[in-house]
């Protein structure tokens, strides 16, 4: 593999977490074909802006990831809830404040998106059924090695059909992958993301 | 007909495939778009994946090569795999000319047989104002070297640059044209072009700006990935620029050729590729 002129640098963007481990490409330097991945205005996520250094690799990734995390025939509540779940048994820093501000977009309360982060008891806070069943399906996902335990599987199949656990596995995986990519790299999340969770008090 | 020879056909991919051979030169040029000097790294493409990619791109419809740097002939390799490439299709490598002493010349005499230009700079007719920018003997050492690749029968093509060509002295020009004839050196391979603003220009206040929309779509490939044009895979400050970056994939070559195709499709009608950068 070459050494590229591509310098390994440190983000300064005032964001949290300045500790990027890749540079982040900007509007001026962003490849051709990355340049309708980001905004008219403003900065591109640290996600597209990374990946950004791959193009054919940008181009695969960020519609995939879109697709699944986007608006679909699944709620985007019920999808929030797995990602910030997952995200936070993860400990993935920059994908637990980003997708805590999405959550509370979606509908989810200041206190549910605690309890999702560990920080107040599920059942105190979650009262839907389908919804803790759901909770409990992502915590073994992600945590679990090897098969689902069946008493878990048993109570998704239960609650949800086919169609639907499958896309909400796919959220729950493809969370997980961004998890790692966004920990390992340490990209920052934004000073906008910051200072709205700051004014929640979920900073 | 592949795919990439049908956008050959249309314009939308230049016929030419280039590499970059390296970065590294034992000249500083003032305009160089790749800061390239003796100690930068290297970022060798490699011999056997030059040829191998060569290669594909004939069987895709590309119908000429170019080689360019850093300096490519500071690889010791670098006269028997242009002659590899002359065999493959016409094949032009850009040189300073300061390195052809007796062994290098000699092993370029196969080269006088096969469909190769080396193409070598050469931007004032009066040393001071050449090596100003070149650095010291530069005007010396390529004013020597030429006739002897042109008395060995190795194609030559002259490259001028500068700063604004539309501007440049009559009277110069036409001393630096009465130069390169008397060295063999016809007029249609003598070339004028712009510096571009990009690399070490940049920090020089130099050169014309220059876009994907200025610049012709020529697949390019490099250590680091395949690049838009010649004109793009350029430093500055010591990083890589990326604006004109097509993908990191270089082989198969199909891969980056396709996706330049898709660019070269999207360019503006009207693109103004006519700024003579070539």
């Amino acid at each position: 593999m070459s050494r590229s002129g591509t310098h390994r640098t440190h983000v300064e963007n005032g964001a949290q977490g300045d500790t990027s481990v890749v540079r982040l490409i900007d509007a001026e330097q962003a490849p051709i074909l990355a340049r309708p991945y980001y905004p008219d205005e403003g900065s591109p996520s640290p996600i597209t802006a990374s990946l950004a250094h791959v193009p054919e690799v940008l181009e695969a990734t960020l519609p995939f990831v879109a697709r699944i995390l986007g608006p679909t025939a699944v709620g985007l509540r019920a999808k929030e809830i797995v990602i910030l779940r997952t995200s936070a048994l993860m400990e993935c820093r920059y994908c637990v404040q980003t997708h805590t501000a999405v959550a509370l977009d979606s509908g989810l309360t200041v206190e549910e998106v605690r309890a999702l982060r560990g920080e107040a008891e599920l059942e105190a806070v979650f009262t839907r059924a389908e919804e803790l069943v759901l909770i409990a399906w992502v915590d073994a996902v992600a945590l679990g090695r090897g098969a689902v335990p069946e008493e878990v599987s048993a109570r998704a199949r239960e609650a949800m059909g086919d169609p639907e656990l499958v896309e909400l596995t796919l959220v729950a995986a493809a969370t997980l992958m961004l998890n790692r990519y966004c920990s390992a790299l340490g990209l920052p999340t934004s000073a906008a993301t910051l200072g709205r969770l700051a004014s929640d008090g979920l900073a | 007909m592949s795919a990439v020879a049908e956008a050959i056909a249309r314009g939308e991919v230049g016929e030419r495939l280039w590499f970059y051979a390296n970065y590294h030169c034992n000249l500083r040029c003032t305009y160089c778009l790749t800061e390239s000097a003796p100690q930068v790294n290297r970022r060798e493409l490699g011999e056997e994946q030059i040829v191998e990619r060569a290669r594909e791109a004939k069987e895709l419809g590309f119908t000429r090569l170019g080689v360019s740097g850093g300096e490519p002939f500071l690889l010791d390799y670098m006269p028997r795999l242009v002659a590899t490439l002359g065999a493959e299709l016409p094949t032009i490598v850009l040189s300073n000319a300061t390195v052809f002493n007796d062994r290098r010349l000699r092993e370029m005499e196969p080269l006088a047989d096969l469909p190769v230009h080396v193409q070598i700079s050469l931007d004032h007719p009066d040393p001071e104002d050449n090596d100003e920018m070149r650095g010291p003997e530069n005007f010396r050492k390529v004013v020597e070297a030429i006739p002897k690749l042109v008395e060995r029968g190795i194609g030559v093509r002259i490259a001028t640059t500068l700063e604004d060509p539309e501007a440049a002295d009559p009277d110069e020009m036409e001393r630096l044209c009465e130069l390169h004839r008397s060295m063999g050196v016809a007029d249609e391979d003598h070339v004028v072009r712009p510096i571009i603003n990009r690399g070490r220009a940049v920090g020089n206040d130099m050169g014309v700006l220059a876009g994907f929309e200025q610049l012709e779509p020529e697949l390019t490939l490099t250590s680091d990935g395949a690049f838009y044009s010649p004109f793009a895979p350029t430093v500055r400050g010591g990083n890589l620029d990326t604006d004109l970056l097509v993908s990191r994939t270089t082989k198969p070559v199909r891969e980056p050729a396709e996706m330049l195709a898709r660019i070269g499709a999207s360019r503006p009608t009207g693109n103004d590729a006519s700024i003579g950068i070539r």
